[in-house]
């Protein structure tokens, strides 16, 4: 059996079809995921387990209300060129705040596991502190 | 040659640091030649009836959580996939020598992996998510919304301090308008991708950005059904949202403990 699959479309699609999987979408595939059974020794990832739940329980907290708040409030940036609201679209999909939440898992899930989203292959290389989550309640709402 | 107790005890302990890790199991004895497992580890298949596992050896006092590790793992499996049906195991799990492949993996339970395995022939999984541009969809829920437009135009240039009450009932409502348009939008994608599917399973999802994040199990010649329909669907709605899919890769999602497949 072969899976015969266009890994890249030429011409521009719009799906997003990444040919290699970085680091952040290895952990996010094959966490907690595949069949468990008996064995000897597992290894242990707890502090990715747990980090994964704590992801979870903040979606409804204050914190979050206040995060969407602060998100809604920068909008303003595009208003304020006399910009009509939809004409500045072209501007906004570099996407000024991608989803705070989800950066800060990667944040840490990559500390976690030693290395960055890059090519190199180092082990238990300390994180630099510049993808660390800005609001620092990130983790323990 | 008489050993002291606290000897005898290093050296029966000595041969315990050496196990076996395990990817997955398999029905046809792979080609892993090429394959390097977790530690830079050669990848074997050790056969049990008419099943085989798929091992490498494993350094105890190195435990195998680096990102190289993670990598292998998946890489390893993602590879046995593309070659014939497999049953992912859970990372992390190590087997004490090979005869617990045999003892502990795979006796008992043959009938379980065989009907798994003949489930999964000729299909394959892969990843998708959906996520919103959220400046787009913000602009649009403050559109749509006068309480969140007023509460918006009342907050955003008082200090943080000054404006807290309104800050979280603004964050509320927008949170709820994002999640009702979030339902909605996944439902919409979901009526179109699911029926090309052999079965699904949602996965978590958070975030501002988040629309929805699913395994889907894939007849392989309904493969380019499926891209055809998603390529539809980004172009649709790339003003409004990303649509991304990973894989092929193993079925990671389909063989939880026993239960088999949905459909």
């Amino acid at each position: 059996m072969t899976v015969q699959t266009s890994q890249r479309r030429s011409g521009g699609g719009y799906l997003d079809r990444p040919s290699s999987s970085g680091l952040a979408d290895v952990i996010d595939i094959i966490l907690d995921k595949g069949m468990v059974i008996d064995v000897y020794v597992r290894v242990s990832l707890v502090g990715i387990e747990i980090l994964t739940i704590d992801a979870r329980i903040v979606i409804a907290s204050v914190d979050t209300y206040l995060r969407f708040a602060e998100a809604t409030n920068r909008l303003d940036l595009y208003e304020r060129g006399g910009k009509d609201l939809f004409d500045a679209l072209g501007d906004s999909t570099e996407r000024v705040s991608s989803g705070k939440v989800s950066g800060a898992i990667k944040g840490v899930k990559e500390a976690i596991t030693g290395g960055g989203d890059d090519e190199e292959d180092e082990e238990e290389r300390p994180r630099p502190a510049k993808k660390a989550p800005s609001p620092q309640r990130a983790g323990n709402g | 040659m008489t050993l002291a107790l606290s000897e005898l005890d290093e050296v029966l302990e000595e041969p315990q640091r050496e196990a076996y890790y395990v990817y997955g199991v398999v029905a046809e004895i792979p080609d892993t030649s090429g394959l390097t497992g977790v530690q830079g580890a050669g990848v074997q298949a050790v056969r049990a009836g008419d099943l085989a596992a798929v091992v490498s050896v494993i350094d105890l006092d190195r435990p195998p959580t680096s990102r190289s590790d993670l990598l292998a793992h998946s890489a390893v499996l993602d590879s046995l996939a593309r070659s014939g049906p497999v049953i992912p195991v859970q990372f992390g799990s190590v087997l004490a020598d090979l005869e617990s492949v045999d003892n502990d993996l795979l006796q008992g339970r043959d009938e379980l992996f065989r009907s798994l395995l003949t489930e999964l022939e000729g299909r394959t999984q892969f990843v998708m998510r959906a996520s919103y541009r959220e400046d787009v969809v913000l602009r649009e829920v403050v559109a749509g919304d006068q309480r969140i437009a007023g509460l918006r135009e009342r907050t955003r240039d008082l200090p943080e301090a000054e404006s807290y009450a309104d800050r979280v009932r603004l964050g509320e409502l927008v949170s709820r308008a994002v999640e009702e348009k979030r339902a909605a939008d996944a439902d919409g994608l979901l009526a179109e991708v699911l029926p090309l599917t052999v079965a699904s399973a949602l996965r978590a999802g958070s975030g501002m950005d988040h629309v929805v994040h699913i395994a889907l199990l894939v007849d392989n010649d309904r493969l380019s059904a499926l891209e055809e329909t998603l390529e539809d669907l980004a172009a649709a709605a790339h003003e409004r949202m990303t649509i991304r899919l990973l894989g092929p890769m193993a079925p990671y999602d389909f063989v939880g403990d026993g239960d088999g497949l949905a459909g």
